[in-house]
């Protein structure tokens, strides 16, 4: 709805479509009596409807509350009032976290409203209130930032720290003071995406079935068969597959799973495994965010701003596969010494690799493979039907449990709850510093920043988005960021509406590659690395990660000005 | 059974290690029995939920990083075994040590500051007395090796 929606437009529709559009109370009241109601409209100065305002109906210098009603996510209020009206009315307008308007209605108005009629108020707009809570939760938001990247507290643990954090403050403190409120449960609840939720769920049983076929090893044995083992073919090979997978499932698994096989490969041919896995991990951070599913920040970016399966692959895909291009140039030129080494593996290894890289379910194999076509096409053609990609990911794995019949208790267990635990105390904390007005102060000087400049906006965006990647967690960073684009998006004339979201999953992901703790899928691989005795310093990642991610972005950003200018 | 015990991590750093115990074997012609331990600590900030498929993979890569020790033993004419466990490194160690009544147990020289290692300069003594008195094994430090 548009938020210029004029009082005459909102009247006409009122009275020709009123049936629909107020409540079911009012609805009789017209029906059978004369009406009594003021309509009207509240926004932030960013011009977004808030939800919940108490409108309060009052004579003028007193204080008797005649009728009372809250606004709806829209922003929108209804009010009625009373048969007996004053000489004088005002509305009181209060919200936490906005400063309080007084709203005195006109005597035209007043008239109207005593012969039975509606008015529509022009729209009112309400400034933010930076008080004690607004502090709080700009710590506590931070707290959680600073022990994510520390990796003082597991994620999860983070999150849900820094969401109970902010309930203590909210209940326990609102009986000190009043100014130290944030939110109840209940609006907390509404910060939630369950699209998101459910779209990782479904995914996450799906490739439960999947990770057990054995597909990964094998891939990864055919590389080494078709490569003949030569590393210069080996290694892009190696990190297509590896990009590809990632595109489909999440970047932890498929690395989980790479990894093992590739220092097996690499300690056979004699080589530092080194030399295979930081591409591949690199690949599979820059390939993953060519689809919607491919990374979680992709899934919170197309939840958000509405991008489609489809979208990602129209908009974002050729981009990504230039990256990819610039990426496997610098791979092997990095590894260029590496890559010139070469033995023949002994028989009793090439057994063994052959007996690692087996197909180990392959009529498993064969099912989730039919599924995960059809899962694609779902996403691609769901749009169509309004198919929202949760209903598809859950379609898929309910397909496959069905089909398969496997221990459905390993099947759920499977399921990484720790992940959806994080992601919904995340929504919360973020959802936290929304309330108190922190991402609207931050959308707000990055708006004056930029000025109108479109082209300056995305270069903005990107590059920063991925430099801040490098040391915070990309996930609550993308969910943080999230309003903060759209509000960008709404107010720089003729930006195209959805190409900062699209800078900003590139600068996220792509940020990811400059920093062992950039991603997960890196910390994953260095971790199993270690335990092969080929340890990854924090240096050494900066030093082989940084190039790249400073070539991917600025090959992903020149696709995106040539295809969005 | 006895024999030399020999704890590997894989990578360069293991194969002065890996060395030291073929050249003992040679010198006492007993077998070497390599031993990789599976730790999969990294995962306690990432995914928790796939650790029995972690465990899975770790194996077959610890299998791997077996077999490439053994190949190397067996081009010296050594004989030699490999044994994939889970837990940690010197409970395991030891307890392998008392399985086989292993003779000798060999031990990477410490490389790490992390004093969580139980092979840093502090904790190696008291680990290689711990083998002496509860395996009753001779411990050899491989020069310049890390497990």
């Amino acid at each position: 709805m548009n938020r210029f929606w004029g009082c005459s437009s909102l009247l006409f529709l009122l009275c020709i479509g009123g049936s629909t559009l107020l409540p079911p109370a009012i609805t009789r009241a017209a029906e059978s009596s004369p009406q009594r109601v003021i309509i009207g409209t509240i926004y932030d100065s960013q011009g977004n409807p808030i939800e919940g305002v108490s409108v309060i109906a009052h004579a003028s210098q007193a204080s008797n509350t005649l009728a009372e009603a809250e606004t709806q996510s829209n922003g929108i209020f209804s009010l009625e009032l009373p048969e007996e009206l004053p000489p004088n009315l005002s509305l009181t307008i209060e919200r936490a976290h906005f400063k309080s308007e007084e709203v005195p209605i006109q005597t035209s108005d007043l008239s109207t409203l005593k012969n039975g009629g509606i008015i529509a108020l022009p729209e009112i707009i309400l400034d933010r209130h930076i008080g004690i809570a607004f502090w709080v939760a700009t710590v506590i938001f931070i707290i959680m930032l600073v022990l994510i990247a520390s990796e003082k507290f597991h994620n999860t643990l983070a999150a849900l720290l820094g969401v109970t954090l902010v309930f203590v403050v909210s209940y326990l403190g609102r009986s000190v003071s009043e100014s130290l409120y944030i939110y109840d449960f209940k609006r907390a609840l509404t910060y939630v995406d369950w699209n998101v939720i459910f779209l990782i769920l479904g995914m996450m049983i799906y490739i439960a079935m999947v990770e057990k076929t054995g597909i990964f090893q094998w891939t990864a044995l055919w590389a080494y068969r078709i490569s003949r083992g030569r590393l210069w073919l080996l290694m892009p090979v190696l990190m297509l597959f590896t990009g590809i997978a990632s595109a489909f499932l999440d970047n932890v698994t498929t690395m989980l799973l790479m990894t093992p096989i590739t220092v097996q490969i690499s300690l056979a041919m004699g080589i530092n495994p080194m030399s295979l896995l930081i591409p591949e991990v690199m690949a599979s951070n820059v390939i993953g965010i060519s689809t919607l599913i491919g990374t979680p920040t992709n899934i919170l970016i197309g939840s958000y701003a509405h991008i489609s399966f489809s979208d990602f692959l129209k908009n974002l895909t050729p981009g990504v596969l230039l990256a990819f291009l610039g990426l496997i140039i610098y791979s092997e030129f990095t590894y260029r010494r590496e890559l010139k080494k070469s033995s023949n593996i002994s028989t009793t290894l090439l057994e063994k690799l052959t007996e690692h890289g087996r197909i180990t379910e392959p009529q498993h194999l064969k099912k989730a493979g039919w599924v995960g076509l059809g899962m694609i096409i779902l996403f691609v053609l769901g749009e169509k039907i309004h198919l929202v990609p949760a209903v598809t990911a859950l379609l898929g794995a309910t397909t496959l449990l069905v089909w398969i019949k496997p221990d459905l208790e390993e099947m759920i267990a499977a399921v990484d709850w720790t992940t959806l635990v994080f992601f919904l105390a995340l929504f919360m904390v973020v959802g936290a510093i929304q309330e108190v007005g922190l991402v609207s102060i931050i959308a707000g000087l990055i708006r004056k920043l930029i000025g109108e400049n479109k082209i300056l906006a995305m270069f903005v965006v990107i590059w920063a988005s991925a430099s801040l990647s490098i040391v915070i967690a990309n996930i609550p960073f993308t969910a943080a960021m999230l309003p903060v684009i759209g509000y960008l998006t709404k107010t720089i004339p003729s930006v195209h509406t959805k190409v900062l979201f699209y800078c900003l999953s590139v600068g996220s992901a792509f940020g990811g590659n400059g920093s062992l703790i950039g991603a997960s899928a890196n910390m994953v691989t260095a971790g199993i690395a270690d335990r092969a005795g080929y340890p990854v310093t924090y240096m050494y990642f900066l030093k082989k990660g940084l190039p790249a991610l400073i070539i991917t972005v600025a090959l992903a950003n020149i696709w995106l000005l040539l295809h969005f200018f | 059974m006895s024999g030399i015990v020999c704890a590997i991590r894989g990578g360069p750093s293991s194969q002065p290690t890996i060395q030291t115990a073929i050249d003992l074997a040679k010198s006492t012609n007993l077998t070497v029995h390599f031993l990789y331990v599976v730790n999969i600590n990294f995962l306690s900030h990432t995914s928790s939920s796939r650790v029995d498929l972690v465990y899975h993979e770790m194996d077959r890569m610890g299998e791997f990083i077996l077999l490439v020790a053994q190949d190397k033993a067996q081009a010296q004419g050594v004989p030699s075994d490999g044994t994939v466990r889970h837990g940690k490194v010197g409970d395991e160690i030891v307890a392998l040590g008392r399985e086989i009544k292993a003779e000798y147990v060999v031990l990477g020289q410490p490389q790490s500051a992390d004093d969580k290692d139980i092979f840093t300069h502090d904790h190696l003594q008291k680990f290689k007395e711990r083998i002496e008195k509860e395996c009753n094994a001779k411990v050899v430090l491989a020069e310049g090796a890390h497990p």
